[in-house]
């Protein structure tokens, strides 16, 4: 009896995202510690919100929005009107350089946010996209078009994320939410900065514990690496059997 | 409310003097006419009601009927003023003939509330001249000679001084110099008056100039009953574009624009047109494109009463091999059919790729251009190449759209900033990298020492937080040093982006 409400109820979590994945459902860090928390990576088709500690470390949060996304075939990056007068927009030099190939990239400049939601949502509907980011200046979302764009994703197995330049502490359906700034490299000296090093705080997840680490951007092996030994700032629950963690 | 009583006359400027240009029935049936001094019918009628000509308004009216009139044909013409010509050639017997359609062209003015003439005749002059003089009707092509035999001079569409010359030597009618020697007629009226008259005739062509562009593939319906549902328009739109579709393969072409028009009841046309950035041939695509084109209104379609008649058009269409489609992953028409669609709603120039440029001017090495437009190669390869020939700098992930002016402190003149204020915050440099020098591109610009085309020194630099920016000095300390007097602004500090 028991054993038939669970399935029941992975059947529905499959299309939230929320259900637990298979390998190749999610993209891998590379990292035991982030991997563990979030089993096995983060999840495809599933919306995650990364936002950044205040707008000065935007373009951190956006540098780590696209390492999850560089593994994407096609990528689109939606963002306001004001958003790229105020922080820039995405740079072709600078992307190649973070190892995403301008090519593969799509930009949409929208008016409203109301026009983000749109595009997004009609962006995870559509196959050939592996990662879809809408960027968000400020102001809270209505959460049904946080849940359409979660279920939008789930159903295409796009990597949505939603890259906001304040933390919110809005209700939402995201699998999970990050506030990520820019942390402190380890070259400074006078041949100038090191690698780009970030400091990533996991303050929800809907599979797992929660966590803070500091990431290092790695250029040559096109991945993230652990800076500092994890800091978990919270004890994983105690009592979620089908949310087991590995 | 304007009185309506009273006898209207519309007046202009010609010359020195108000004149009237136009009067109704009312003023008519007083013995006004248009060319009388406005002064003058004042002093015969004070109750007349005088307004002053608005040409603009008269010109915008015209066009707007003969948007209208594209119902009837797509080649339509401003004539004049106050005319328009119809090549109705191959559309008549879609109205049942010539007589059934001016009785509905004529039956369809009336009602919006216009007075007309229309005639219908073999050639433009022909029937410009039997529509203002003559007797309006429809005349067989052919007997453009008797037509214009009775009529004055003036219906040749002459100047009005060759007209007031022909009448002082007794030449009145066409009629009267159909049949003269044409030498002696040129030499002392000038060429335009035998031209004029041949075009009239028939005897030399006179190409109708359409308003718009005439498309390569049309397909309409109209309906008895006027739709209004905007799912009505889009079925409507998916059923043309089925039939447009069989004609592009017939000739292997894809449309690349395509235009919605759609007639209103009232007379109102609205014209909706959508881009893609493939040949398209599909009919469900393209109801796809126009679904996104029409929720992009905010007030939706307007169709008022309703709209009697929809006309799809392909304004321009690409050749396009029929085994071209389908080939090329699926991923690839996926990819093609989003960027149409998000085109379709947030404007062509919303939805862009980037493309590398060739320049060195940081600000000019890259753009984001229209994604529908952008070629295979998107110059990334070369820029690859570069950047490993010439160990270029990292650059930063978001530039901004213009360099921001920081207030900056530098231990040496030519060195990194130690500390600097962006947006009323102060950032304390750790460390720095460069400069990398960038030249303005002296050889280019006219003003070469402009404030903001001086040479540029590029930092890389990483404040206390972590956060890493891309600065830059502009002006060299090196020329203040040097006197150079143009140069004479001391170096400024900018910040041009920022790297995750």
């Amino acid at each position: 009896m028991i054993e038939e409400l669970r399935q029941r109820l992975r059947a529905l979590q499959k299309t939230t995202g929320l259900a637990p994945g298979a390998a190749e459902t999610v993209v891998p860090f590379g990292i035991a510690a982030l991997d563990d928390a979030l089993g096995g990576g983060l999840a495809r088709g599933a919306l995650h919100e990364i936002a950044a500690p205040g707008e000065a470390h935007l373009a951190a949060a956006t540098g780590f929005a696209l390492g999850l996304a560089a593994s994407a075939r096609n990528l689109l990056w939606i963002a306001e009107d004001m958003a790229l007068a105020e922080n820039g927009a995405p740079y072709g030099p600078g992307l190649d350089l973070f190892t995403l190939q301008p090519e593969r990239l799509l930009t949409a400049a929208v008016a409203h946010k109301r026009d983000l939601l749109w595009a997004m949502e009609e962006a995870l509907r559509c196959r050939a996209l592996g990662a879809v980011i809408g960027e968000l200046r400020g102001g809270a979302l209505d959460p049904v078009a946080v849940r359409r764009l979660s279920l939008a994703a789930g159903a295409s197995g796009a990597l949505a994320l939603l890259l906001r330049a304040q933390p919110a502490n809005d209700a939402s359906t995201a699998a999970t939410r990050w506030i990520v700034g820019a942390a402190p490299s380890t070259g400074q000296t006078q041949f100038g900065p090191g690698a780009p090093r970030f400091a990533a705080n996991l303050i929800r997840n809907r599979r797992g514990p929660l966590g803070s680490w500091i990431l290092e951007w790695r250029d040559q092996d096109e991945r993230f690496i652990l800076a500092t030994p994890a800091q978990p700032v919270a004890a994983p629950p105690r009592h979620r059997p089908h949310q087991k963690v590995a | 409310m304007r009185e309506v009583a009273a006898p209207l006359v519309v007046y202009g400027k010609r010359g020195n003097a108000d004149v009237l240009t136009a009067v109704d029935e009312a003023a008519e049936r007083l013995g006004l006419h248009a060319g009388l001094a406005l002064a003058q019918a004042r002093a015969m009628h004070p109750a007349i009601d005088a307004i002053a000509e608005d040409a603009a308004a008269d010109a915008a009216l015209l066009e707007g009927i003969a948007d209208w009139c594209l119902r009837y044909t797509p080649l339509v013409a401003c004539d004049a003023a106050d005319g328009l010509l119809l090549d109705i050639g191959g559309c008549a017997h879609l109205y049942g003939g010539e007589e059934k359609l001016v009785a509905d062209l004529g039956r369809r003015i009336a009602r919006a509330g216009f007075a007309y003439r229309v005639a219908i005749a073999g050639t433009i002059g022909a029937a410009h001249a039997a529509a203002r003089f003559g007797e309006p009707a429809a005349y067989a092509s052919g007997n453009e000679r008797d037509i214009l035999n009775p009529l004055p001079l003036a219906a040749l569409r002459l100047e009005p001084a060759t007209v007031a010359s022909l009448a002082r030597v007794g030449l009145k009618r066409v009629g009267d110099i159909v049949d003269l020697p044409r030498s002696p007629l040129t030499a002392r009226f000038g060429v335009d008056l035998l031209r004029q008259l041949d075009r009239a005739l028939g005897q030399e062509h006179e190409p109708l100039n359409p308003r718009l562009p005439v498309a390569p593939y049309v397909a309409e319906q109209r309906f008895h009953e006027p739709i209004a549902r905007e799912e009505d328009v889009l079925g409507t739109v998916e059923k043309l574009a089925a039939r447009l579709g069989i004609a592009l393969e017939r000739r292997g072409d894809g449309a690349r624009r395509i235009e919605l028009t759609l007639f209103r009841t009232d007379g109102a046309v609205r014209r909706i047109a959508a881009g893609t950035s493939r040949p398209l041939r599909d009919a469900q695509d393209i109801r796809a494109l126009f679904t996104e084109r029409l929720a992009a209104f905010a007030d939706a379609i307007d169709p008022g009463f309703g709209f009697d008649m929809a006309r799809l058009s392909v304004v321009t269409a690409e050749s396009c091999p029929s085994e071209q489609i389908g080939i090329g992953s699926e991923d690839a028409g996926e990819l093609v059919r989003l960027v149409d669609r998000l085109s379709a709603r947030l404007g062509t120039s919303r939805v862009g790729r980037p493309v590398s440029l060739d320049s060195h001017i940081p600000e000019r090495a890259a753009a984001t251009v229209p994604a529908q437009t952008v070629k295979a190669d998107q110059g990334w390869d070369a820029f690859r190449r570069h950047r490993a020939e010439a160990d270029l700098a990292p650059r930063p992930l978001r530039l901004l759209t213009r360099p921001e002016p920081i207030e900056a402190l530098a231990e040496v003149p030519d060195g990194p900033p130690l500390r600097f204020r962006w947006r009323r915050a102060l950032h304390d440099v750790i460390s720095a990298e460069g400069p990398e020098r960038i030249e303005s591109a002296w050889w280019s610009e006219p003003d070469a020492h402009a404030a903001d085309n001086r040479a540029r020194d590029y930092f890389r630099v990483e404040d206390k937080s972590g956060l890493r920016f891309w600065l830059y000095r502009s002006g060299l300390y090196r020329d203040l040093v040097r006197g150079d007097l143009a140069n004479a602004a001391p170096p400024s500090w900018f910040l041009h982006g920022t790297f995750a």
